[in-house]
């Protein structure tokens, strides 16, 4: 048992070592490669990217649906898990709050970067209309930020109070922000009743704003009359397919600080094979939606739609399509059905392979539909039959992901990244349950 | 001094072959523009000129767009400009006069109108005439032992006489063309005809806008005279517009949107506010 001194040894915010400055170093020099294309963006147009009158929608957009549906982590993990009481979320529950709030983050500033002209965004608010899907984006986005903050801050407070202290001698400055950002916290019942009672409100608040959030944006997609898209399947399989998404970054992000922090002691292989079976649970889910997206298409045979499947299944993006739902899916599924693939390094792999299969599925739901619009293309260049990306397009979305992980970096540099005060909490009362059982 | 002067000469004559042969080049690569007028005469309303460009080039016939066309009114000798007016990208064009009195016949009252293309750098210059007499048509609509009718007479305003055997069309007017009724009635000694209204014709609040046409005569060119009868089934506007549907402007949101999402939206910061509320409660207590 480790009293709350030596927990705060551990768990006290550290400074980075080599590696984490090189890490966050490199963040910086990506992040900023990619602000300077997305400046002379602004400058020349989009025109420097390779989006055309078909493919309007292209891996910003892909990558925005990323974000999105990787901000489900924070709904997902906390709230369910808690309303559900799941204890084994404790090491984890603050991973996840930091994922979501740099995912959603960046999901507001990735959709500016696909307006062609970002100085008339305001515009969205003063002429918006209602009927949009696009407006109920712009509405639900900023909702979810300010709910993943208050969620990542009131189980802070305590820590913050504690964090000041432990900083007093040592770092006198941190030590005073941490006093100011802990709301002079001194665990009063009064104060603990209020937190309680805000944070089970928040968990309650974003489980439906989360899933509102995957909703719209699965009916900006859905709401167009679009081979692909036009499916009533799709909040639901949107849903499922972000707990994936968030599930296999947590999965990514827990390992690596876990490695880097040296905190076997608290997240251990309990907790990843936790997690490693609610990542199949999701995965199944998920599986199942997509075996509803594109089998009931090919087999009412509707000629757009096979044309559209046949190109997915067999044609131009078939290694991309069976990369993600192979590799993305069904072999994290089996992996993680056996003991051995639940441990710690096996699951890391497992949710690189998830995130990054995730990551290609949104760029399948976007593009191929665009290059499939019902009257035929023609007389246009050659080229605008195809899409891939240019190298302006690959830079500024390489930099939004560093700065996604730019994000996380910064936090888990300030932030004690496992709740200090609840963890001591638990096992005083685990002292407690063991001394009255004896 | 002999030597230059020759090479000079040598290059002037080589020089004006060369622009000599460019230019009769370009002079046999000019083909003929086709020019095609209709006068129509509406009774009551406008007089106007469908005017058409075409030419065969490499032995397909195309359309000529952009081309200017004048528009005279010729008088005995004289020639009187009437305007100008630019085929469209279909190679046709429009041009209307307000009514017949804007121009004048000549000595035999009859009216000629001359088309001119002046030419340019692909198509030599030409010209089109055509002549016409003034003619109207007196359009009304009947009711005979509970049938309904057209009863039309063709006048030649000229002599103030009627018109015998000419051939009128009955059609009803339609957005994108004419719904044609009946063809050839022809004209009696009384220069009329007498057409009964097929029943059952859809119509805007029941009116049906029937046009009794002389259509494209070698003599008075495209007389129609329109008649508005109340006979027809009323069509039922199913249209939409002005009213709040998910396709409207922002002014015309559907009240259900209006009220949902903003009560979902106030529910979810009234929440919020209460959370941020609690922050201050903590930091005070």
């Amino acid at each position: 048992m480790k009293k709350t001194d030596s927990l705060l040894l551990d768990l006290a915010p550290q400074k980075f070592g080599r590696i984490g400055i090189i890490w966050t170093w490199t963040l910086i020099i990506i992040s900023l490669i990619g602000i300077v294309a997305y400046i002379d963006q602004v400058i020349k147009g989009q025109v420097v990217t390779n989006m055309n009158d078909y493919a309007l929608w292209g891996i910003y957009i892909s990558n925005f649906v990323f974000f999105v549906a990787t901000s489900f982590v924070g709904t997902v993990t906390v709230a369910i898990l808690r309303l559900t009481n799941n204890s084994w979320r404790t090491p984890i529950v603050r991973i996840a709050e930091i994922i979501s709030v740099a995912a959603i983050i960046m999901a507001g500033i990735t959709i500016m970067i696909d307006m062609g002209r970002p100085d008339r965004l305001l515009n969205l608010f003063i002429h918006g209309r209602l009927q949009s899907p696009i407006i109920w984006d712009v509405i639900i986005i900023p909702i979810y930020i300010v709910i993943s903050l208050l969620l990542l801050y009131f189980p802070l407070l305590p820590d913050f109070a504690l964090l000041k202290l432990f900083f007093e001698k040592k770092n006198p400055k941190l030590s005073k922000w941490y006093g100011k950002l802990s709301l002079n916290w001194t665990g009063s019942l009064a104060q603990k009743t209020i937190q309680a009672k805000s944070i089970q409100l928040i968990a309650v608040l974003i489980i439906p704003v989360g899933f509102m959030l995957q909703t719209i944006d699965a009916w900006l997609f859905s709401t167009l009359f679009r081979v692909g898209w036009d499916s009533t399947n799709m909040g639901a399989y949107f849903i499922s397919g972000a707990s994936v998404a968030g599930v296999g970054a947590l999965v990514t992000v827990v390992y690596v600080l876990q490695k880097v922090y040296k905190l076997e002691d608290y997240i251990t292989d309990y907790h990843f094979d936790k997690l490693g079976k609610f990542l199949v649970l999701m995965c199944l889910i998920y599986l199942y939606f997509n075996l509803n997206e594109y089998l009931i298409p090919q087999l009412t045979s509707k000629k757009e739609a096979t044309t559209h499947i046949n190109v997915l299944l067999t044609g131009q993006f078939a290694p991309l399509f069976w990369f993600v739902i192979i590799g993305g899916l069904i072999v994290p599924v089996i992996v993680l059905l056996f003991k051995q693939g639940r441990k710690p390094l096996p699951m890391f792999i497992i949710g690189l392979l998830v995130v990054l299969g995730s990551w290609w599925k949104r760029y399948l739901i976007v593009t191929p539909t665009l290059l499939h619009p019902f009257l035929p293309i023609q007389g246009v260049p050659e080229s605008w039959h195809h899409y891939f990306p240019s190298l302006h397009e690959w830079l500024i979305t390489a930099a939004t992901l560093a700065m996604a992980l730019l994000i996380i970096t910064a936090l888990v540099r300030y932030l004690p990244i496992i709740p200090i005060q609840r963890t001591a909490d638990e096992q005083e009362e685990l002292e407690l349950n063991k001394n009255t059982a004896k | 001094m002999r030597n230059p002067l020759i090479k000079h000469y040598i290059l002037l004559i080589v020089l004006s072959l060369f622009l000599g042969s460019s230019s009769f080049a370009q002079k046999a690569k000019k083909n003929k523009v086709r020019l095609k007028a209709n006068y129509v005469k509406v009774m009551n309303s406008e007089v106007y000129f469908d005017l058409q460009a075409t030419a065969k080039v490499n032995g397909e016939n195309i359309t000529i767009p952009n081309v200017e066309l004048v528009i005279y009114n010729v008088v005995d000798d004289e020639q009187i400009e009437l305007g100008k007016a630019t085929t469209n990208m279909g190679g046709k064009s429009r041009f209307t006069l307000k009514d017949l009195k804007s121009i004048k016949p000549d000595s035999t009252n009859t009216y000629n109108i001359e088309i001119s293309f002046e030419g340019n750098e692909n198509f030599s210059r030409t010209s089109k005439s055509i002549s016409f007499k003034n003619a109207s048509i007196e359009a009304t609509f009947v009711k005979i032992d509970s049938i309904n009718y057209i009863s039309a007479t063709l006048i030649n305003k000229l002599t103030d006489s009627v018109v015998i055997g000419q051939s009128l069309t009955l059609q009803v007017q339609r957005l994108f063309k004419p719904l044609l009724l009946k063809e050839f009635n022809e004209t009696d000694e009384n220069g009329s005809i007498l057409v009964p209204i097929p029943d059952g014709i859809p119509g805007v609040d029941g009116n049906i806008t029937i046009e009794v046409v002389l259509n494209d005569s070698a003599e008075f060119g495209t007389v129609k005279a329109i008649v508005n009868a109340p006979v027809g089934i009323p069509i039922v506007d199913e249209s939409t517009f002005d009213e709040r549907t998910m396709w409207s402007p922002r002014s015309k949101t559907p009240f259900f949107l209006l009220i949902l999402p903003n009560l979902l939206t106030l529910g979810i910061w009234g929440f919020i506010i209460y959370l941020i509320n609690n922050l201050f409660k903590i930091n005070k207590s």
